[in-house]
C-alpha cells in the first residue's frame, strides 16, 4: 500500500449535518401534530378548531430557527434544534389542553382560572424565543465575543437578580414568590435571564481565575483545601444565594444559581474540595434559613408528610394533587384530553410535569425525561469538543444547570427531594422561562457549531506565510 | 478540563437516573396506595365512570345478580343497582359517592378493578382498547336461604329487630346472613350529594336502626344456648363423664354472694340430680350454672374462644367478636354462674351462634366462615377460589358426638324446650338438632327476653352435615318460640332447594 496514494486526496469536511436536522425536526412537528390531535380526541371526541393555524405557525417559527442553523452556524450539533422543539411544542399541546379543562362543554372541575389565549400567547412566546436564538446566533459569531462582556454581564446578571428584591410587593410578587417584575400586562421573571447573564460572567472570571483558585493550600483528611484568601468569590456567590433565599423566598433559583456556580469552579480547577466546600456551605445555609424562616421550614414538612393531618387539604394541597396525579396515569397513563390534572392549582405552571406523568403515564414522562437527558448530553458533548476554556466553562456550565433544574422540579414535584418552585425548561406556561431556554439553545448550538467546525484549510501548501480561509 | 467535565457528565446522569427511578416507583409501585389516599379527588371522579364489577350470589349453583352497575341512559356514566333491594343489603352493603359498606367495601378493589390481581386484565384490556371493568364478586350465599330468612325475619311477630346466618358447617360456606329491619341500598346510590346526605340522615336517626346489620355487628347475651359451650368444656375436661352421667339440679341453687338463682319459672329439674341430657334438654340454668362454677371462669372463656369467640373476625365483612370478655372480678365463682349460662357478659353475634352449632355437627371442627366463593375477572375467569380452612378444633369428635346427642333430645324429646317449634311435628323428615337460649335483659331483668336458637341438620349416613344456622331476635322473648322457627323456615327453604 502505498502512502502516498492519499496526499493529492483533498481532506473530507465535516459534514454539517442539516439535513438530518431537518428529518428529525419534521419527526418532532409530526409528533406534536399527532399530539395535538390526540388532546382533542380526548376531549371531546373531535379535532381542536384551532389546530391547522397553531400547528401551522408553529412549525413555521421552527422552520425559520431552521434555516437560520443552516444560515449562522451549518456545523451545530443537528439534535439540538429538533429536541427543543419537541419539547417546546408538546409544552403548547399541554398548555392547550389545559386551558381547555371546563371549558367549550370539556370536562374540568370548574373553568380554569388560565387565560383563554393561553395557547396564543405560548405560541408569540415561541416565536419571541426563536428569534431570542437566531439573536444568538447573528451577533455571537464566535463564543469567545462573548467574553469581552464578562464584567458587563456579570453586573447585568446581578442587577437582574436582584431587582425583584428591590421593587415593592405589589410589582414583583406572584403566588407568593418575590421573583418577578410586573409594570402593568407586561410582567418577567428575570432570574431566568440573570442565570444566562451569570453564567457568562462565572465562564469568563473562573477562565482568568482558574490557576489561582487551583493552587493548593493545607492538605486535611486527604483533600487539598484551597488557599483561604481565595474564598472569597465562593463565600461572595453563598452569600447572594442566601440573599435570594430569604428576600425573594425562593429556594429554587438559589439553589441553581449556586449549583451552577459551584460547577463550572469545578469543571475549572478540577479540585473536589471545591464541590465539598460548596455542598458544606449550601446544606448549611438551607437548614440556617430553615430554622429562621417558616416557609423554609414548611416545605421540609410538606416534602415528609404529605398525607399527615390536615397536610393534604392544607400547606401540602397542591404536591398531593401533583402526587396523586402522576399515580393516578400509572404505567400508561389516561391519555391527553383524558385525566384530570385540572385538580392540581397552577398546574399548568411549576406542575406541568404532573399533568404529562397523569395523561401520559410512566412511558410518557420516562420518555421526556430521556428527551431532557438526551438535550443535557449534547450540550455536555459540545462543552467536551470546543476548543476554548471559555466555551468549555459556559457550556458545561449551562447543559449542569439545566439538568439540575429539570432534576429540582421534577424531583420536586414527584416527592424526591423537597419542592422548589422553578419553571420545566420548555413546558411550563410562561414567556420569560421559554426565552431563555431558547437562549441557551441558541448558545449550545453556537458553541457546537465552533467545536465542530472544520480547522482552517491551508491554501497553499509551501512557505511560511500560509494564506488561510477565515471561518 | 474535560475530566472534570466527565465527572459533572456522570453527575447529570445521575440525577436522570435518579428521576427516573424514583417515576417508577410513584407511578408503578406506589400508583394503588396513593390511589387509596382518603379524598382522592381523582379516583372518586372516576368511580363512577366504568362498569363496576357485580355481586352474585351463587350459593344455589345459579347466580342471582345482587348487585350490579347500569349504565345511565344518555351519559358515559355507571349507576350501581340493587336488584333485590333490603334482602341483600347486610350483605352487599351500599355503595354511595362517599362511602361504602357491606362486601362493597370490603372488596371493593376488586369490584373496582384496582387490584393488583386484575393488573394483567386491565393491561389486555388497554391493549385491545377495551373499557375497563371490574371483577365479579361470587358469594356463597344460597339465594333460597337468603330469602326464607329474610322473609322469616321481617315476618316475625312484635317485628322485633333480628338477625340470622346460617352456615354449611363442613366448609364455612355462609349460606345467609340476614338483618331485620333492613334498607334498600338504591336510595343510596344517587349522584346527588344533598339527596344522599338527606336518605343517609334519615336511615341514621330512625329508630330500628335499618343501617346497623344485625347478624355480624349486634352482640347479645347467647343465654342458654351458651349451654353447649359449658358442656363441651365438662366433656372435654372429664368434670363430666358422658351424657348420662349425672349432675346435681337444685331448684334452687344459693351462690357464694347469697344471690339465689332459679330455673326459668322455677321449674323443677327433673328428680334434683338428673343426667346431664336431661339438663340440657330441659335448660336447667341451677345445673348449668354450679357446673359453671366447677369448671371456673377461665376454663368457659378459654372453650369459648375455641368456638371462635374473643377474636377478630371478617368474613371479608367485619364481624363484632363475640366475647366472653376478662373483667375486674371476672373470676368470682358467682358470676361465673351466670356465665355458664350465657347470662353474665358473654355477649355473641347470630354469625357466633350459627359457629356454635356448625362446630358440633362437623365433628367439633370448626371451619372459618367466608362469604367469597370466587373472583372472576372480566371474561369469567377464575382470579381467585376459596379454599375452605379450618379456624379451630373446638371439641374432639366424641364430644362433639355428645353434644350432639343432647341437641337431638331438645328438639326430639317431648319434654326438650324445642320439641313442639323445630321438633319432627313440625319439620317432618328433616332431622335438626338445636338449643334455645331465652336472654334475661335490662334492669333487674326487666326489659323482653332475647330469643335465641342455634341448630344444625346433622350428617346423615357417609355425608356431612349440610346446614347450620344461628338466630337471636332481641326482645323475641322465649328461644323456642320467637327463634326456632325461623330457623326451621330456612333449614326448610335450603334443603328444598339442595335435595
Amino acid at each position: 500500500m502505498s502512502f502516498t496514494a492519499d496526499i493529492d486526496q483533498p481532506v473530507p469536511l465535516p459534514r454539517g449535518r442539516r439535513g438530518a436536522e431537518l428529518l428529525m425536526l419534521a419527526f418532532a412537528l409530526a409528533v406534536v401534530l399527532f399530539a395535538f390531535a390526540a388532546v382533542g380526541l380526548g376531549l371531546r371526541g373531535k379535532l381542536p378548531a384551532g389546530l391547522p393555524v397553531d400547528v401551522l405557525v408553529f412549525a413555521v417559527i421552527m422552520l425559520a430557527g431552521h434555516l437560520a442553523v443552516r444560515r449562522f452556524a451549518p456545523y451545530a450539533d443537528p439534535l439540538l434544534l429538533p429536541l427543543a422543539a419537541l419539547l417546546n411544542g408538546l409544552g403548547l399541546v399541554m398548555i392547550y389542553r389545559l386551558a381547555e379543562s371546563g371549558r367549550n362543554g370539556n370536562p374540568g372541575l370548574q373553568v380554569t382560572d388560565m387565560s383563554t389565549s393561553a395557547t396564543t400567547t405560548q405560541l408569540m412566546y415561541t416565536g419571541v424565543g426563536a428569534l431570542a436564538m437566531v439573536a444568538v446566533l447573528v451577533l455571537i459569531s464566535q463564543p469567545r465575543v462573548l467574553q469581552r462582556y464578562t464584567y458587563t454581564l456579570g453586573a447585568l446578571g446581578l442587577v437582574l437578580l436582584a431587582l425583584p428584591a428591590m421593587l415593592p410587593d405589589s410589582h414583583s410578587v406572584v403566588n407568593g414568590a418575590k421573583v418577578w417584575i410586573i409594570f402593568g400586562s407586561f410582567s418577567v421573571e428575570p432570574g431566568e435571564f440573570a442565570r444566562l447573564a451569570l453564567a457568562v460572567f462565572f465562564a469568563g472570571y473562573l477562565v482568568t481565575k482558574r490557576d489561582a483558585l487551583a493552587l493548593a493550600g493545607r492538605r486535611v483528611l486527604g483533600i487539598d483545601l484551597p488557599r483561604a484568601r481565595d474564598l472569597g468569590p465562593v463565600l461572595l456567590a453563598w452569600a447572594a444565594s442566601l440573599l435570594i433565599l430569604i428576600f425573594e423566598t425562593d429556594i429554587g433559583t438559589s439553589a441553581l444559581f449556586f449549583g451552577m456556580f459551584i460547577a463550572m469552579l469545578y469543571i475549572a480547577t478540577q479540585r473536589t474540595s471545591w464541590v465539598l466546600i460548596g455542598v458544606s456551605l449550601f446544606v448549611a445555609g438551607s437548614w440556617l434559613t430553615a430554622l429562621l424562616f417558616s416557609h423554609v421550614m414548611e416545605r421540609f414538612t410538606v416534602w415528609l408528610h404529605p398525607f399527615q393531618g390536615a397536610n393534604p387539604t392544607g400547606i401540602a394541597f397542591q404536591p398531593v394533587q401533583g402526587l396523586e396525579g402522576i399515580a393516578f396515569g400509572g404505567i400508561f397513563g389516561t391519555g391527553l384530553g383524558q385525566g384530570q390534572p385540572y385538580h392540581t392549582p397552577l398546574v399548568q405552571s411549576d406542575f406541568i410535569f404532573t399533568a404529562f406523568g397523569e395523561e401520559l403515564g410512566l412511558v410518557g414522562v420516562m420518555a421526556l425525561l430521556l428527551v431532557f437527558g438526551l438535550l443535557v448530553q449534547r450540550g455536555l458533548r459540545a462543552a467536551l469538543a470546543a476548543k476554548d476554556p471559555f466555551s468549555k466553562l459556559l457550556v458545561g456550565g449551562l447543559s449542569f444547570v439545566l439538568a439540575l433544574q429539570i432534576f429540582v422540579i421534577v424531583g420536586g414535584v414527584s416527592g424526591l427531594i423537597p419542592l422548589t418552585g422553578v419553571t420545566t425548561p420548555f413546558l411550563s406556561e410562561g414567556g420569560s422561562s421559554l426565552v431563555a431556554s431558547w437562549i441557551l439553545v441558541g448558545l449550545l448550538i453556537r458553541v457546537s457549531d465552533s467545536a465542530r467546525r472544520p480547522a482552517p484549510q491551508p491554501i497553499q501548501e509551501e512557505g511560511m506565510t500560509q494564506v488561510v480561509r477565515a471561518a | 478540563m474535560n475530566r472534570a467535565l466527565l465527572k459533572i457528565s456522570l453527575a447529570c446522569l445521575a440525577m436522570f437516573v435518579l428521576l427516573l427511578l424514583n417515576m417508577n416507583y410513584v407511578q408503578a409501585f406506589e400508583a394503588g396506595k396513593l390511589a387509596a389516599e382518603p379524598g382522592n379527588i381523582r379516583v372518586f371522579d372516576e368511580q363512577f365512570s366504568y362498569q363496576r364489577g357485580a355481586i352474585i350470589a351463587a350459593g344455589d349453583g345459579t347466580n342471582l345478580k345482587i348487585a350490579e352497575s347500569r349504565l345511565i341512559k344518555g351519559t358515559d356514566t355507571y349507576q350501581r343497582y340493587y336488584p333485590q333491594g333490603e334482602m341483600y343489603a347486610p350483605v352487599t352493603g351500599y355503595d354511595t359517592i362517599y362511602s361504602k359498606s357491606g362486601v362493597e367495601q370490603s372488596e371493593n378493589s376488586l369490584l373496582a378493578g384496582t387490584s393488583p390481581q386484575l393488573a394483567v386484565h386491565n393491561f389486555t384490556a388497554l391493549l385491545t382498547g377495551k373499557q375497563k371493568q371490574g371483577a365479579t364478586v361470587e358469594l356463597t350465599i344460597s339465594p333460597a336461604a337468603q330469602e326464607a330468612a329474610y322473609k322469616a325475619l321481617s315476618a316475625n311477630t312484635g317485628g322485633h329487630a333480628a338477625g340470622l346466618v346460617a352456615i354449611d358447617p363442613s366448609t364455612g360456606a355462609i349460606l345467609a346472613l340476614a338483618s331485620y329491619p333492613s334498607f334498600n341500598p338504591n336510595e343510596l346510590t344517587t349522584f346527588d350529594g344533598t339527596t344522599l346526605n338527606k336518605v343517609d340522615h334519615r336511615l341514621l336517626t330512625e329508630r330500628s336502626q335499618p343501617l346497623l346489620n344485625r347478624a355480624t355487628q349486634v352482640t347479645l347475651p347467647p343465654g342458654s344456648t351458651f349451654k353447649i359451650v359449658t358442656s363441651s368444656a365438662a366433656f372435654s375436661t372429664g368434670k363430666v363423664a358422658n351424657p348420662s352421667a349425672t349432675i346435681p339440679a337444685p331448684t334452687v341453687l344459693t351462690l357464694p354472694n347469697g344471690h339465689l338463682l332459679h330455673n326459668d319459672d322455677d321449674e323443677v329439674c327433673g328428680d334434683g340430680n338428673p343426667q346431664i341430657i336431661e339438663a340440657f334438654y330441659l335448660s336447667c340454668d341451677t345445673a348449668f350454672g354450679e357446673l359453671g362454677m366447677k369448671l371456673t371462669a377461665p376454663v368457659l372463656r378459654d372453650y369459648a374462644s375455641k368456638f371462635g369467640m374473643n377474636q377478630a373476625l371478617s368474613v371479608p365483612i367485619p364481624v363484632v367478636p363475640s366475647v366472653l370478655p376478662e373483667g375486674p372480678g371476672w373470676t368470682d365463682p358467682s358470676l361465673t354462674a351466670y356465665t355458664a349460662i350465657g347470662q353474665y357478659n358473654d355477649a355473641v353475634t347470630p354469625l357466633q351462634e350459627a359457629m356454635l352449632a356448625a362446630a358440633i355437627a362437623n365433628h367439633g371442627k370448626l371451619m372459618r366462615p367466608y362469604l367469597v366463593q370466587q373472583v372472576l375477572g372480566p371474561g369469567l375467569s377464575v382470579i381467585s377460589s376459596h379454599q375452605p380452612s379450618v379456624l379451630s378444633q373446638a371439641v374432639s369428635a366424641p364430644v362433639a358426638n355428645d353434644i350432639q346427642q343432647m341437641m337431638y333430645q331438645v328438639t326430639h324429646n317431648p319434654g326438650g324446650t324445642a320439641y313442639a317449634t323445630a321438633g319432627p311435628g313440625v319439620t317432618g323428615s328433616i332431622i335438626i338438632d338445636g338449643k334455645t337460649g331465652t336472654a334475661q335483659n335490662g334492669p333487674n331483668n326487666t326489659g323482653l327476653n332475647d330469643a335465641v336458637f342455634t341448630c344444625f341438620v346433622p350428617a346423615s349416613g357417609s355425608g356431612s352435615s349440610p346446614i347450620a344456622v344461628g338466630v337471636m331476635v332481641q326482645g323475641g322473648g322465649y328461644g323456642a318460640d320467637a327463634a326456632a322457627p325461623l330457623a326451621v323456615a330456612v333449614i326448610k327453604a335450603y334443603l328444598a332447594a339442595h335435595p
